[in-house]
């Protein structure tokens, strides 16, 4: 974890727009390291063999990967005081179409693959020109988008099954140089997020989030950044629904849904400002770190599997509670 | 009198619109199948439409006030559940486990209420972690949900009628008309809508607006619990997913009805209307046997086009009431009433 989350350095150019600084309010930045910390340490005592056993690491890591790609995008969207409910419609809708459509071996698969991308991405851009362009607020779009896409995935497949091309799932295992391809995607995903925090994309997102109108005033393009931050939202979530189906090997027509509520818990655990303007991917990459690790802590503690969707609930209501406690207070 | 009469309607226009909408997707039915004027059916549809009418008042309360409810299928399904198991089957117990499981419903929509009204939570996130952490509770209690029976005379209760109309259809139009009267003709029904258009005028006004947005979410907790015995009654058993539909259904109605709010006066009425509506898009879609799926679309379609309607009637000048529901970068939940 190279990034520090909070401490963010203003790039050099772009002055005049609001940049990321270091305050009271960026506690809950750090707490999503805190929780994280906390439960290894747990784990480690109760149960090491679940952190750090044979395959435990990869397997872990498998889980995280789609959930990182998914909160990835989700902090893009909250930065500008948005919420993307789709996330959930995009999944099942890529899961349903794998495993019907998707039996090609080798290089074959690519176009498909890279249909489902074009699929997320429009539909991203769907609900950023609906957000951008009307007066509807994001969560009312997006629970509407949730809802059809949940549909097109009922439609495309009614059950959960279905067969997947045995060449992805090949893809999404094993090692390079030693180290799981998860753990790699996630360090990727790390590295964009520092290479994206310098971009004037990203300081528009904070400056949209923090006061659209001052935005609009410094000539900041409001509507085209709304946009990209939903397209890449998309993109992200098809990304993460081709990582999940392949590696369940079967497709599930509800199978986004649970990516909702976990996409917004790691953005929220990661201390992302839910009131825009604030955040960091890599804090809430940690957040779904944190989140994922509860059901572990929760086998560890030998408790039935069903106290891990209490917990995972309750942080997010935990969480959220203490943020706004102090990013309120902080911005008062 | 022929000028109140125009004018009244002009007012309710939405509202008319929408009853004239739910008459036009009736007779289409009609047209497609026989049986669909039956009164058996009639009865069919509103006693559907109820469930979502019942669960739709405090949706309709959270969404006045620019909220969302969405612990309710979680919060509906833990009633019905908590209800068949510690009933058992007898029916004398439900005196007293009927109003507890209400109770219940009430402090999950309590905690909903005081996160969003004092801490600034945004109801959205809020109301999503709650319905994970009750979904949680209920697995943890039924042991991973295996689905019980319902008392008899709570079946006999829900299917029965009462003065030759159905029970369930009866309930709601008590239902109906006590939230008409709150919303229109109480000081809590000023206050809401006055919170809901402005907070901050609302309490440069003197209302306390913590206190009033905090009531929607009891309502909507309490709310939601009793339709889910009701619902209990009606489908003869529980189970944990039986208030998912339960989510897009009631908060695609007050969309519906939302739309009727711009018009003037109009309400929970609409809400009635959009229940309506729902049910019979429903059963519509199912008579050219498209099934869940289509049903979903169409939902989020609704949604969609009915939010947009209202927002352009809204930016025309017409009624500033759904500035709550509708976007405004200014006026974020945080900085509304802080």
């Amino acid at each position: 974890m190279s990034v520090t989350p909070g401490v963010l350095n203003p790039p050099p150019r772009a002055d005049r727009r609001p940049r990321f600084k270091v305050g009271a309010g960026d506690l809950p930045l750090l707490m999503a390291y805190v929780y994280v910390v906390v439960m290894t340490g747990v784990c480690l005592i109760v149960s090491p063999d679940l952190i750090d056993g044979p395959g435990a690491m990869s397997a872990n890591f498998s889980l995280v990967v789609p959930l990182a790609l998914v909160c990835f995008g989700q902090t893009l969207v909250m930065l500008t005081r948005g919420i993307d409910l789709s996330v959930g419609g995009v999944i099942s809708v890529g899961s349903a179409l794998m495993a019907t459509h998707l039996n090609a071996k080798g290089w074959a698969v690519m176009p498909e693959v890279l249909a489902i991308l074009v699929l997320g991405t429009l539909i991203g851009v769907l609900n950023g020109v609906i957000i951008a362009k009307t007066a509807i607020q994001p969560f009312i779009v997006t629970l509407a988008m949730w809802s059809i896409w949940d549909g097109v995935a009922f439609g495309v497949l009614p059950v959960e099954g279905g067969k997947v091309s045995q060449t992805l799932t090949n893809a999404t295992n094993g090692n390079i140089v030693g180290i799981p391809k998860s753990i790699w995607i996630v360090v990727v995903l790390l590295v964009v997020w520092r290479w994206l925090r310098q971009t004037r994309l990203l300081g528009d997102l904070v400056a949209i989030g923090s006061d659209e109108n001052r935005a609009r005033l410094l000539g900041v393009r409001i509507d085209r950044r709304k946009i990209e931050a939903y397209a890449a939202c998309g993109f992200l979530a098809a990304l993460a629904s081709i990582w999940v189906t392949a590696q369940t090997q079967s497709g599930s027509p509800i199978g986004g849904d649970q990516f909702i509520l976990a996409s917004v818990a790691a953005v929220v655990i990661g201390g992302t400002n839910i009131f825009g303007g604030k955040g960091s991917a890599a804090s809430s990459m940690m957040g779904a770190i944190a989140f994922l690790l509860i059901p572990i802590l929760v086998f560890a503690l030998n408790l039935t599997s069903f106290w891990g969707t209490f917990f995972q609930g309750l942080i997010l209501i935990v969480a959220v509670t203490f943020n706004s406690l102090i990013q309120t207070r902080s911005q008062r | 009198m022929r000028e109140a009469v125009t004018d009244t309607l002009r007012k309710h226009r939405s509202v008319v619109l929408a009853f004239a909408l739910a008459i036009v997707l009736f007779v289409i039915g009609t047209v497609q199948a026989s049986g669909f004027a039956s009164w058996d059916h009639v009865r069919t549809i509103l006693i559907t439409s109820s469930f979502i009418g019942l669960v739709g008042v405090g949706q309709t309360l959270c969404m006045l006030t620019g909220g969302i409810d969405l612990s309710i299928p979680s919060n509906l399904a833990g009633a019905a559940v908590l209800t068949a198991f510690l009933a058992n089957g007898s029916s004398a117990s439900l005196l007293w486990i009927i109003p507890l499981v209400i109770v219940i419903g009430a402090l999950i929509g309590l905690i909903n209420g005081l996160g969003v009204a004092y801490a600034g939570v945004p109801p959205i996130i809020m109301t999503l972690g709650m319905n994970s952490a009750v979904q949680g509770l209920l697995l943890i209690y039924t042991h991973g949900g295996l689905a019980a029976a319902a008392p008899t005379n709570l079946v006999n209760f829900v299917n029965g009628n009462t003065l030759g109309l159905s029970t369930m259809v009866l309930l709601w139009i008590v239902v109906a008309i006590l939230a008409t009267v709150v919303l229109s003709f109480s000081t809590f029904g000023r206050k809401l809508y006055a919170v809901g258009t402005n907070p901050a005028a609302a309490r440069l006004a003197g209302v306390d607006v913590r206190r009033v947005l905090v009531v929607p979410y009891i309502v909507s907790g309490a709310g939601a619990a009793a339709t889910g015995v009701l619902l209990l009654g009606y489908l003869g058993q529980a189970f944990i997913t039986m208030g998912d539909t339960y989510l897009f259904s009631s908060a695609v109605a007050v969309a519906v009805g939302g739309a009727s709010i711009l018009g003037g006066k109009g309400h929970y009425v609409g809400t009635v209307a959009g229940a309506i509506i729902l049910t019979l898009i429903t059963a519509n879609l199912n008579l050219i046997s498209l099934g869940t799926s289509a049903i979903d679309v169409a939902y989020g379609v609704i949604l969609l086009g009915t939010v947009y309607l209202a927002s352009m009637r809204m930016r025309s000048g017409q009624s500033p009431r759904l500035v709550a529901m509708l976007g405004d970068a200014r006026t974020s939940i945080a900085k509304r009433w802080r």
